[in-house]
């Protein structure tokens, strides 16, 4: 008798899920393909620019999704609620540069296709005493050993471990490259310190010679969730979709503050 | 038209034994004879004399004259002596028939005509022996040990009764057995035992003084042997009396197609709940639930590894194995440290009697095993296995790690100037199994068992330099190896402390490790022109280290009750290391863990009908510094002859887990994680399972169903910092994810156990969900999850020909499709593309299924003993494509979606040759 009840018991939950499951698919499927794509950096002293993108159908060969027209933006930073304009299509602007500071809290809001889309941030305190040791440094022909040599040391104060992250922007571009290696690779590269207060800089990460602007950015952690989750290969086993910090929405609506130093790299 | 007129002679007694009793017959009776007569005449006196099925052609073997004195010889040496001489063989059949032949093509005309005659004369009955005397003994109990007569190894789960009477046990895993309150010493003691002819022993007032040794012959033909209700024969067997035990005995394996090798745990998945569709693993997904959630004990000790070549063989060779008990859930407190399910292999005690050698050669590789008697207290037993690169092991190579292949350079990936050269990696796997045991006296055994195994893939290669680059650079080399593989060694000590009271004693070590290293290293001129030498790369290593002793102790009460208990602990040990360029380790994490514990267990039978086994386990876990107790029960109900209900339920828990480091480049690697009390939780199931088996002479209806809980699962990811492409300033963000589970489902089996055509028909309807607040709140289906899986097996045996031909058909696995993409700009000037994702597991790849054939020609001993075989099998024969992942890039900002397979239409060819 236990073992029949125990059967019917069985089969209740398999049918009914398997009737949920091929019930909500498709459901979920159409909202994500319409969810608008948000992508703001907003810099204390700058003024704030939203662009939004549609998404990508996948044998798109395009860039950039289709921007987003005509929409009305509103960012509230808690005491002022301010109407971004359209400059150009799908780029929404406000030009008053005093409206982004340190320790306020920015809500993004505007509806598309009836739907509330919402994303919060707060823009972070300058980088303090962001520092290089070194005005330039020499790539070694080759290593001496297997350890990899300190050539230079890039600080920066961070009593509260806050996250950090460092652009190296080389301002030549890709035309002198180190080695064989260095033909697939961008001229700009970007690295998370981890929360540290400071980078030892070794011929590792350099793939061109040049000048190079390294900006030390003071960044939130929807930042940092976005940057290490690489996910351009993939699997069927492995896909998970890229975080995101917009409600209703994709991409990224965050705040962030930059100081620079130069470095010279031969 | 002479043929036609051949006469066939049976001899007198239609009382024809079975086979082991006709060698019996053979080996134990001696002839004291001058024989001077035809040898047709000499046939019939020993056929008329010793009760013996002799079946010959009259008109050929008259020819024959025989004037021979024979002193005191065995009746086989008779036989051999008269055979040899007139160039004749004999080749006993497995219904106990003498058949006399000129060339072993005469078998067949023989066997069909004697089967005529035979029809006319009524079924077949075993010989035992009248009692000598009356009884003089009534209500005693006798111990013994069940073995096989051929080389004196003892035989583990064979079923001892009292005929008659519903006095029944099974032997243990030493083959001993002890049965109480036997009515009479005039009783007849049966056993049966799979893959090997049942045996009846008339008690008498001498033999119960002592152990009672039921020494058994191997069936010459599994498939075609006498099966008797509720006895188990066959490739594979299922245990009617407990819920979600399987049975396998490797010496029928090469009747079921194979690709390659003879497989132990491919050979489960053909049952009802064990998947069969994941090509790239030989680990067991049982009941919903993931290979390392099974727990595989070898000899005693935990197996973290067990497959070779990206999963394809399992890891266990055929050869060393003596038997193997699967159990599916809801498992005794014997067993702990798994959520799912556990695998118990034992190793082959080996020949005690003579020597055996034996070889196998497939086209992928060469297996040879040695077995041989030290002195007359121990023995030996070894086994190797090595693959070598022929076109079949590239195949599967190829298959399964696609990925090497192409990476043909530097870190700047293909199509880069770095990797210009393709090359093949240089790649093998090997396995070696050494057991000796040794008899310090009657009562204990020591037995030293090790197992040793290793899969490595080589692509290491010295660099080409380009000449405008020659007068800087000296040499470059780059390593690029990967490699894995086991170590487990046990030493266990039986001991016999009373006749009803045994233990068993295991000192173990078990140790996994899996390394990887992709490095260029060389030399350079600095800029004084002075060579530099350099080293870069990659190098990962997970390891493990287990550590335990563990006391297993049964003592038999009665036979109603029985009490096993046992104590364990074990010290486990993992690393693992993700080093970059040699100096910065991006992840270094060394964990150790003691646990302890100890469990209890009876086995309760009332009466004859019902069984109960209720049992407690419980574990303290050194890292969380808790105990965790496990409380078992099962139980069954035998209702009539035909059908038995049976049930169980218990908690699990699993304190090491296998994460996989997914890379989609360079495939995937895994490792061990021991559960802490942060990131990796101790995970914990409880499993309800219930079922009813139905069997008669010819059929077996078997149907289960169970539904399981589980938490504390982990999922691991790594994932690489950074925008730019090709960026090698890494850094890497390792996640452990934690969630929960559930499964459930229906499993039936309908086993066909009679005649020359047997199989089985196998369905399962399977559901297992997960949740992990990564992929949100709700339950979606598990990678796992299948819903429906049917697979059909048939075996027909025809003469010395085995044929089989296996189809299997499931649902195909869950997976996460791509539905749009997008792109947004990053602050460093590139570009950050993304896929959105349909929801988890939301999508389901095509279904799996293939048709695999195979037919094996058994090499004959002319004395009946089967000597190797020679096998053709052909995996997937209609080449149907069967998916195994989607791998999904984005490539000038388009998606390309590529399909994985699994392997196409595959054709081996295995020979297995046996000395004796």
């Amino acid at each position: 008798m236990e073992i029949k009840t125990f059967t019917i018991k069985c089969l209740a939950p398999l049918l009914v899920s398997a009737m949920l499951i091929s019930a909500c698919k498709k459901d979920t499927a159409s909202n994500v393909v319409n969810l608008p794509v948000v992508e703001a950096y907003l810099m204390a002293g700058k003024q704030l620019q939203v662009k939004l993108y549609g998404q990508k159908a996948l044998t798109d060969t395009a860039k950039y999704g289709s921007p987003l027209k005509g929409l009305q933006l509103s960012v509230s930073d808690g005491s002022k609620t301010v109407q971004l304009t359209e400059s150009p299509a799908g780029t929404y602007i406000y030009t008053d540069t005093t409206f982004l500071t340190a320790g306020k809290t920015y809500i993004l809001q505007f509806n598309y296709l009836n739907t509330a889309v919402s994303a919060t941030t707060v823009m972070p305190g300058k980088p303090i005493n962001f520092a290089t040791q070194h005005s330039g440094i020499t790539i070694p022909t080759s290593t001496t050993n297997s350890t990899i040599d300190t050539l230079d040391v890039l600080s920066w104060q961070n009593p509260d471990s806050l996250n950090h992250v460092l652009v190296f922007n080389n301002l030549d571009g890709t035309s002198f490259g180190i080695n064989g290696f260095g033909f697939n690779r961008s001229a700009s590269f970007e690295l998370n310190t981890n929360r540290a207060s400071k980078y030892f800089v070794t011929r590792q990460p350099f793939s061109y010679y040049g000048h190079y602007q390294v900006v030390l950015l003071r960044v939130n952690q929807e930042y940092i969730n976005l940057l290490t989750s690489n996910s351009s290969n993939s699997t069927s086993q492995t896909l998970k979709s890229q975080p995101t910090n917009v409600t209703n929405g994709l991409g990224i609506f965050t705040a962030m503050q930059a100081d620079t130093v130069n470095l010279l790299v031969q | 038209m002479k043929r036609l007129l051949l006469l066939f002679m049976i001899t007198g007694f239609a009382q024809v034994s079975f086979a082991q009793q006709t060698q019996k017959i053979l080996e134990k009776t001696n002839v004291n004879h001058f024989y001077t007569c035809s040898l047709d005449q000499l046939l019939d006196t020993v056929s008329m004399t010793y009760h013996l099925n002799i079946v010959f052609e009259r008109d050929s073997v008259s020819k024959f004259d025989i004037a021979e004195h024979f002193f005191n010889e065995t009746l086989k040496f008779v036989l051999n002596k008269v055979c040899a001489d007139n160039k004749l063989h004999y080749w006993v059949e497995s219904d106990g028939t003498i058949y006399i032949l000129q060339n072993t093509d005469d078998l067949g005309r023989l066997k069909t005509l004697n089967q005529l005659k035979h029809t006319s004369l009524g079924q077949v009955k075993p010989m035992v022996e009248e009692p000598r005397a009356p009884p003089m003994n009534f209500k005693f109990s006798i111990t013994g040990k069940v073995v096989d007569q051929n080389s004196g190894e003892p035989l583990p789960s064979a079923t001892v009764k009292i005929r008659g009477s519903n006095l029944s046990t099974t032997s243990g895993t030493d083959g001993n057995f002890i049965l109480f309150d036997i009515p009479a010493d005039t009783c007849v003691v049966q056993v049966f035992y799979s893959g090997y002819q049942p045996d009846y022993v008339r008690l008498d007032a001498s033999k119960i003084k002592k152990p009672v040794v039921l020494e058994m012959f191997k069936a010459l033909n599994t498939l075609n042997e006498v099966t008797i209700t509720g006895k188990k024969s066959g490739v594979m067997n299922t245990d009617t009396k407990k819920v979600g035990v399987l049975e396998l005995n490797p010496t029928s394996l090469d009747k079921l197609p194979n690709v390659g090798e003879k497989d132990i745990l491919r050979a489960f998945q053909l049952m009802p709940g064990v998947s069969a569709t994941n090509e790239s693993s030989s680990g067991a997904y049982v009941r919903g639930g993931t290979p390392d959630q099974n727990l595989v004990v070898f000899d005693g000790f935990t197996v973290y590894q067990v497959d070779h070549l990206y999963g394809f063989f399992s890891a266990f060779n055929s050869n060393a194995v003596k038997d193997v008990q699967m159990y599916k859930g809801g498992f005794s407190a014997l067993y702990g440290g798994r959520l799912s399910s556990v695998t118990e292999i034992n190793g082959r005690d080996g020949n005690k009697n003579e020597a055996n050698y034996g070889v196998d050669l497939s086209l992928l590789s060469l297996n040879a095993f040695a077995e041989f008697p030290v002195n007359d207290k121990s023995n030996l037993v070894l086994a190797i296995r090595r693959s070598y690169q022929g076109p079949f092991y590239d195949k599967i190579f190829n298959q399964f790690n696609t990925s090497t292949v192409r990476s043909g350079g530097g870190p700047g990936g293909p199509g880069g100037p770095g990797g210009p050269e393709q090359t093949t990696p240089a790649s093998h796997f090997y396995d070696a199994d050494v057991r000796y045991s040794y008899h310090l006296d009657k009562n204990d055994l020591v037995t030293w068992s090790l197992y040793n195994g290793e899969d490595k893939t080589d692509n290491s290669r010295a660099l080409q330099i380009p000449s405008f680059l020659s007068s800087s650079v000296g040499n470059i080399n780059i390593t690029d190896y990967t490699k894995y593989g086991n170590l487990g060694s046990s030493v266990k000590w039986f001991r016999k402390w009373d006749k009803n009271i045994y233990s068993n004693t295991y000192l173990t070590y078990s140790s996994y490790f899996n390394d990887r290293n992709r490095s260029t290293s060389g030399t350079a001129d600095d800029s004084n022109g002075d060579p530099q030498s350099f080293e870069n790369g990659t190098v990962e290593n997970n390891n493990l280290h287990d550590v335990g002793i563990k006391s297993e102790w049964n003592w038999v009460f009665s036979n109603r009750l029985k009490l096993l208990f046992g104590g364990f602990a074990t010290r486990q040990n993992t690393s693992y290391q993700y080093i970059q360029n040699d100096t910065s380790k991006l992840i270094d994490q060394h964990n150790t863990a003691f646990s302890g514990g100890g469990y209890a267990e009876l086995e309760i039978d009332p009466d004859s009908k019902l069984h109960l086994q209720p049992g407690l386990r419980t574990t303290w876990y050194g890292p969380t510094g808790k105990p965790y107790a496990e409380p078992r029960f099962s139980a069954s109900y035998v209702l009539d002859d035909h059908f038995t209900f049976k049930a169980a339920t218990g908690q699990f828990y699993q304190f090491i887990n296998q994460v996989t480091r997914e890379d989609i480049l360079n495939g995937n690697r895994n490792f061990w994680v021991l559960s802490n009390n942060s990131s990796i939780p101790v995970g914990k199931a409880t499993h309800f399972m219930g079922g009813v088996s139905y069997e008669n002479d010819q059929f077996l209806i078997d149907v289960e169903g169970y539904y399981k809980i589980l938490s504390g699962l982990t999922q691991y990811t790594i994932s690489q910092a950074g925008f730019a492409p090709g960026n090698t300033a890494t850094s890497i963000t390792q996640d452990f994810y934690n969630g929960s589970g559930r499964a459930e489902g229906i499993e039936v089996l309908l086993q066909k156990k009679l005649g020359n055509y047997t199989g089985w028909i196998s369905y399962t309807l399977g559901n297992a969900q997960n949740k992990f607040a990564v992929y949100g709140n709700s339950y979606y289906p598990a990678d796992q999850d299948i819903r429906h899986e049917f697979k059909s097996i048939n075996m027909y045996h025809y003469d010395r020909w085995n044929f089989s031909a296996v189809w299997i058909f499931s649902t195909g696995h869950p997976y996460t499709a791509p539905l749009s993409t997008y792109t947004i700009n990053t602050p460093d000037g590139n570009v950050a593309s993304a896929f959105t994702g349909s929801g988890k597991n939301a999508e389901r790849l095509p279904d799996y299924h293939r048709l695999d054939l195979s037919a094996t020609y058994d090499l004959i001993k002319i004395n009946g003993n089967k000597t190797g075989s020679i096998g053709l099998s052909l995996f997937n024969v209609y080449n149907h494509t069967n998916t195994w992942y989607k791998e999904y890039q984005l490539q000038g900002y388009q998606a390309i979606t590529t399909d994985v397979s699994y392997l196409g239409f595959t054709p081996n060819i295995t020979i297995s040759l046996r000395w004796k």
